[in-house]
């Protein structure tokens, strides 16, 4: 009989303690149970551990506040984030050149572009003065006095609009007109080039046709014969030499 | 007739994030019952169960299917009280908590222990014998006798084989057995 726990029965007896055991895991795990005191006594153990583990229990569950609302819910701000991060380049330069121009416009900035280059000036108090003639007459009323400051921003919003257009397409005639000359001097440049290039070829096949002449001068007076058969007599003469 | 669980994850995920809450009702008491065993302190339990449902919910759209929805929250809770456990420091554990951490006997209430022992003064001793179990362990124990699991439920929750599990649980068991033997006179 056994009475020290060195068996390898430690799988068996969890699956066993828990019910958990197969068929024939049981029969031999009941088996040997009756031969080992050991493990007898353990599972008796174990048993009394679980027993004891038993006694804590919840006995009421607290109120728990899980919502799923604040994962749904999201800032403005990071709304916003994704806003620009899926925007294109050219839809956020227009946002930011009008957001520019909106704040310009409240400010009543002015804005003079020209070929000194973009000068600006803020004036915060400009609108006051537009206003105060009316004002000191008590004719107009205050709304009257802001429709009118309303219409003059709008005025030299379109002068500014058209001025910075007009000179957009100056500025890009006088850099079309640049390009075209720089594009003229570049052909030139190629033309002239490929000319003597010409030249060169053609001065070359005039020192050929030349030679040429000259050689022709030479066999004119040589015999028909000399000439067919200096080039035949050659290879034969080879021929003779290699049989001997 | 009810809903079952991946029902409820199929109607989430079509745009009824409400539905979720039917998974949380069903399914609050065993994670908060997980979580407390594990972490032995109720208020970092109930923060542990709410930041499981609020994990599970974001990564919703993760969840394949594969395994059931009890197996991947009961892992999601676990990863959750192991963070707490670790980012507890031993300035912040109380004095009877290190002792349980270090295996420590409790000496002290044992002297305390009469003949007639109440459920309250078990219920202390096995708590404070479970908190002094490795993490691995605790984990394996509560999981079967709280939660009720098989052990190829636990294996396939802490993605372990099932041997170990099992090795586990008898290593556990041997554990507490030797730190609570003395209350078995008592009761």
């Amino acid at each position: 009989m056994n009475t020290q726990n060195n068996c390898n029965m430690h799988e068996a007896l969890m699956s066993y303690l828990y019910d958990e055991s197969t068929p024939d895991e049981k029969l031999r795990v009941e088996t040997h149970l009756t031969d080992c005191v050991a493990c007898k006594q353990e599972l008796h153990a174990f048993e009394r551990v679980r027993g004891m583990l038993q006694q804590w229990q919840l006995d009421d569950m607290p109120v728990l506040r899980v919502s799923t609302e604040q994962t749904g819910k999201r800032s403005i701000l990071a709304v916003l984030k994704e806003l620009i991060s899926v925007t294109p380049v050219w839809a956020k330069a227009l946002g930011a050149v009008a957001m520019a121009m909106l704040v310009l416009a409240v400010l009543g900035t002015d804005v003079n572009v020209g070929r000194g280059g973009v000068s600006l000036h803020a004036d915060l108090l400009r609108r006051n003065r537009v206003v105060e003639p009316s004002n000191i007459g008590g004719q107009q009323n205050p709304m009257s006095s802001d429709r009118a400051g309303i219409e003059e921003i709008r005025a030299e919003m379109k002068s500014l609009v058209n001025q910075l257009v007009s000179d957009s397409e100056r500025d890009q005639k006088e850099r079309i007109k640049a390009e075209l000359v720089s594009l003229q001097s570049e052909l030139q440049n190629v033309h002239s080039a490929d000319l003597a290039k010409v030249i060169s070829r053609i001065q070359e096949q005039q020192t050929r046709l030349k030679t040429i002449e000259r050689d022709i001068d030479r066999r004119e007076g040589l015999d028909l014969t000399d000439i067919l058969f200096s080039e035949v007599s050659k290879p034969a003469e080879r021929s003779t030499a290699g049989g001997d | 007739m009810e809903l079952s669980d991946t029902q409820i994850i199929e109607r989430t995920l079509g745009g009824e994030p409400d539905a979720f809450n039917l998974l949380v009702r069903r399914w609050e008491r065993q994670i908060y019952g997980l979580t407390l065993r594990m972490l032995g302190r109720d208020e970092e339990a109930k923060d542990a169960t709410q930041e499981t449902f609020l994990s599970a919910y974001r990564n919703l759209p993760k969840f394949r299917g594969e395994a059931k929805f009890s197996s991947w929250i009961y892992r999601i809770a676990l990863n959750i009280c192991n963070t707490k456990l670790r980012s507890r420091s031993k300035f912040t554990m109380s004095l009877d908590e290190q002792r349980e951490a270090t295996g420590f006997e409790l000496a002290a209430d044992l002297e305390d222990l009469g003949s007639g022992i109440q459920r309250e003064q078990i219920t202390r001793h096995v708590r404070r014998a479970l908190q002094g179990l490795p993490f691995e362990m605790r984990q394996v124990i509560i999981m079967k006798e709280y939660e009720g699991l098989k052990f190829l439920e636990i294996a396939e929750v802490l993605g372990i084989p099932l041997s170990t599990v099992k090795t586990r649980m008898y290593t556990g068991l041997s554990e507490l057995r030797k730190r609570l033997e003395h209350l078995r006179e008592a009761m």
